[in-house]
């Protein structure tokens, strides 16, 4: 299937500074697409040369195989890291200047809004000025903004920073909607247990080089040790203990021996690696 | 450009800055302020006249007694013979506001000196009184020493007041009068206004680009519009404010002026104000002219019975066209069109110049505080144009002048500063031009910093930044 970006050879540099190099990838429609990667190492830059903020040094960015046009960028809601609003205007003036610059009517925005708005419990604040939120309700706002004009790709960048755990919750939840609904969703985080939870890719960014792209649990898999963590009773009790899959073996041969030597298996789990730990493993390979 | 977008910008760049408290105060506060200027001097020096002050008079040399003559000012009684130092401490025991002490006469020098004392200073008014009074004494004395005869009727006779009229020839030989200090009241007036307004609004602009990155709602915007579209955005909705301020100022002082004459009268009004404030400055500046007693309700005419001090009851004098009448005939005859074209054109295009320039600074900035060093080289020109100005209403025909109207730096400011003494068209032309053309450079040029620089965070910005972001492709 064509996927509904690709980045071919993309570079950019700075003047001597070189933020992107060479960077090829391909992020599948309808998928949740993790873009992970140390501070500095070029995952801004990446995002805003996809939704056309910055245009790159060489190399190029395809949208279904297309360049992307007005017309693309159009379907894009972009949450920036480094969010901010309008301080002094109303939270509703502000929601709907933004939607109408995404190319909505004033009246579609007002609709769509208001709809956003009771979903998110948030009606009141339609009046109230900006400064006067927190910055979790801000962020609430900024949420909305960025998916009000229904985006077929969504770029979220740090969604869940600020948030406390409830509406960190809500907004996986919305996130995993919007996916359902059949949007593409980039999440570049540093949350290595929503990467796990929610992403379907990944691609890794380091020193502005692509070091791995991938499924997860593929990569998960090829950096796995090949162990599995098993809890067993025998004649002295209870044991828990973490065995190795022999070479060229599979977990079945561990269970096997172990079922031989004549223990009772209680739990027994693959063991995967965490992201976090490949995370820092490759970073810090390089 | 999407125009569409273009339009969302503008409207909330224009909303935002109009709905502000600051502007509705600066809109509805200044044109009071307007009409103040324009009536309340001539109501203070009509109505406001000094009390009458008693001054007794202590005269040593028995000189400058016998020519004192009471006035509504100030009055004078006798005192001579009573000691100074006691008159000075029983000011209010005698009635009396001020003691003038006069010496007794100095044989050699031919002179006397005086004092004054009084429990209140002396207002400017009486105390040019008292002095011109004892000076005529004096000079009558010495011109009487001379003993010959009728030589005070011969001084008087020799004594001259002559008031320049000068006036303007064109070509077809048609003669206008030109009072230059009309002149250079309107040029000084019309280089002051577009050089604040254009500080002004494009401060607007260049906070407005500050407030957009350091709250970083920029970032937002770049991934729905384009830099350039927010760019021009932002500076063609604060050009709009201003034409907004300008219509409401002209529209509200005109209603305060139309109200106040309702009040006190068309008439007066219309001699006190002259029918614009200029008037008011020049009549404020220009010596000589005697506002309270005047009746000017016919602008446009002569008035050979206009009341000047300056000049002598001389029937020769008549005939030319005095102080206040050159004034206002010289009022008449500026060409209030074009003048007003061109400050709107060279409003609009200095401003376009500058703000797309204050634009590209602030966009490089994160707060105001950082912007002093980036702005220098966009403020030099700017105050440079000004102080040209003020060289322009000394000397409208000089080198320094001319150039400083056709460099688009400095023209929009020294262009109007010279427009009330006459530019030819060709000129007038050619300026708007150059002004237009480095615009468009200008704006092009400032487009280019601003989309690199509204997404620098972090290091403080210098100029070879700014090139560098300028050369980037």
């Amino acid at each position: 299937m064509e996927p509904l970006i690709r980045c071919e050879n993309v570079s950019k540099s700075f003047g001597e500074k070189v933020a992107l190099d060479g960077v090829s990838l391909d992020i599948p429609e309808g998928k949740i697409f993790g873009l992970l990667g140390p501070n500095g190492a070029g995952k801004t830059t990446l995002i805003r040369i996809i939704n056309r903020i910055t245009i790159p040094t060489s190399g190029a960015v395809y949208f279904k195989g297309e360049p992307i046009t007005d017309e693309v960028v159009a379907r894009i809601g972009y949450l920036p890291e480094e969010r901010g609003l309008y301080r002094k205007m109303k939270v509703g003036d502000q929601a709907m200047y933004l939607a109408q610059l995404k190319g909505m009517s004033a009246r579609e925005a007002q609709e769509a809004l208001k709809e956003w708005f009771i979903r998110f419990d948030i009606k009141d604040w339609w009046g109230k000025k900006v400064e006067e939120l927190s910055k979790g309700m801000a962020q609430k706002l900024q949420f909305i903004t960025t998916v009000v004009h229904k985006p077929s790709l969504m770029i979220l960048d740090e969604p869940f920073s600020g948030f406390d755990p409830v509406n960190a919750d809500l907004i996986r939840k919305e996130i995993l909607r919007l996916k359902e609904e059949g949007a593409t969703i980039i999440l570049s985080t540093h949350n290595m247990e929503s990467v796990e939870e929610l992403c379907d890719e990944i691609a890794l960014i380091n020193k502005s080089h692509l070091v791995i792209t991938g499924g997860v649990e593929e990569i998960r898999r090829k950096y796995g040790n090949n162990n599995v963590e098993v809890e067993y009773t025998d004649t002295e009790g209870r044991h828990s203990e973490v065995l190795p899959v022999p070479e060229g073996g599979t977990t079945n041969d561990v269970l096997t021996t172990l079922i031989g030597d004549g223990k009772v298996v209680n739990s027994f789990r693959e063991l995967m690696p965490r992201m976090n730990d490949i995370f820092i493993k490759l970073v810090t390979e390089e | 450009m999407n125009l569409h977008k273009l339009g969302i910008i503008i409207g909330r760049e224009y909303l935002n800055k109009v709905k502000k408290k600051s502007f509705l105060i600066i809109t509805f506060v200044a044109p009071v302020v307007f009409a103040a200027l324009c009536i309340l001097p001539s109501l203070i020096m009509m109505g406001a006249k000094e009390e009458t002050k008693k001054v007794a008079v202590v005269d040593a040399s028995g000189l400058v007694l016998p020519t004192l003559e009471n006035t509504d000012v100030v009055a004078y009684y006798d005192f001579t013979g009573r000691d100074v130092d006691s008159l000075k401490t029983a000011l209010d025991a005698v009635g009396m506001d001020v003691v003038l002490d006069i010496s007794p006469l100095d044989s050699v020098q031919r002179t006397v000196t005086a004092h004054t004392y009084s429990a209140k200073p002396l207002g400017m008014e009486t105390s040019q009184i008292i002095e011109n009074r004892i000076n005529d004494a004096i000079e009558t004395y010495r011109i009487e020493s001379y003993k010959i005869k009728d030589l005070d009727k011969i001084m008087s006779e020799v004594k001259s007041n002559i008031h320049l009229v000068s006036y303007t020839v064109d070509d077809s030989g048609k003669e206008s009068i030109s009072e230059s200090s009309v002149y250079m009241v309107i040029s000084m007036l019309l280089g002051m206004a577009l050089y604040m307004f254009i500080a002004l609004f494009c401060g607007m602009v260049m906070s407005s680009v500050i407030e957009e990155k350091s709250s970083r709602v920029v970032e937002v915007l770049v991934s729905s519009v384009k830099a350039t579209e927010l760019m021009f955005g932002k500076i063609i909705g604060v050009a709009l404010v201003a034409l907004t301020q300008f219509l409401l100022w002209i529209l509200l002082t005109g209603a305060i002026l139309a109200v106040a004459a309702g009040i006190v009268g068309k008439d007066k009004i219309a001699a006190l104000t002259g029918g614009g404030n200029p008037t008011e400055m020049v009549q404020q500046m220009a010596p000589g002219v005697n506002v309270p007693g005047m009746d000017v309700a016919d602008l446009g005419t002569l008035l050979p019975a206009a009341d000047t001090t300056a000049v002598a009851a001389d029937s020769t004098a008549v005939a030319e066209p005095t102080g206040m009448e050159a004034i206002f005939s010289t009022l008449g005859n500026l060409d209030y069109g074009t003048i007003l074209l061109a400050f709107l054109l060279y409003f609009i295009f200095g401003y376009l110049l500058y703000a797309s320039m204050f634009a590209a600074i602030g966009s490089a900035v994160e707060n105001e505080a950082d912007t002093q060093q980036l702005q220098i080289p966009v403020t030099i020109p700017l105050l440079l144009g000004f102080f040209i100005a003020i060289y322009a209403f000394k000397a409208p025909e000089s080198q320094i002048v001319f150039w400083g109207s056709m460099i688009p730096f400095t023209s929009p400011i020294v262009m109007l500063a010279r427009l009330p003494f006459g530019v030819p068209t060709w000129e007038l032309i050619l300026s708007v031009a150059i002004l237009i053309g480095t615009f468009a450079l200008f704006a092009w040029m400032s487009a280019k910093i601003y989309k690199v620089g509204i997404l620098m965070y972090g290091k403080k910005s210098t100029f070879k930044d700014l090139w560098k972001w300028l050369k980037q492709k």
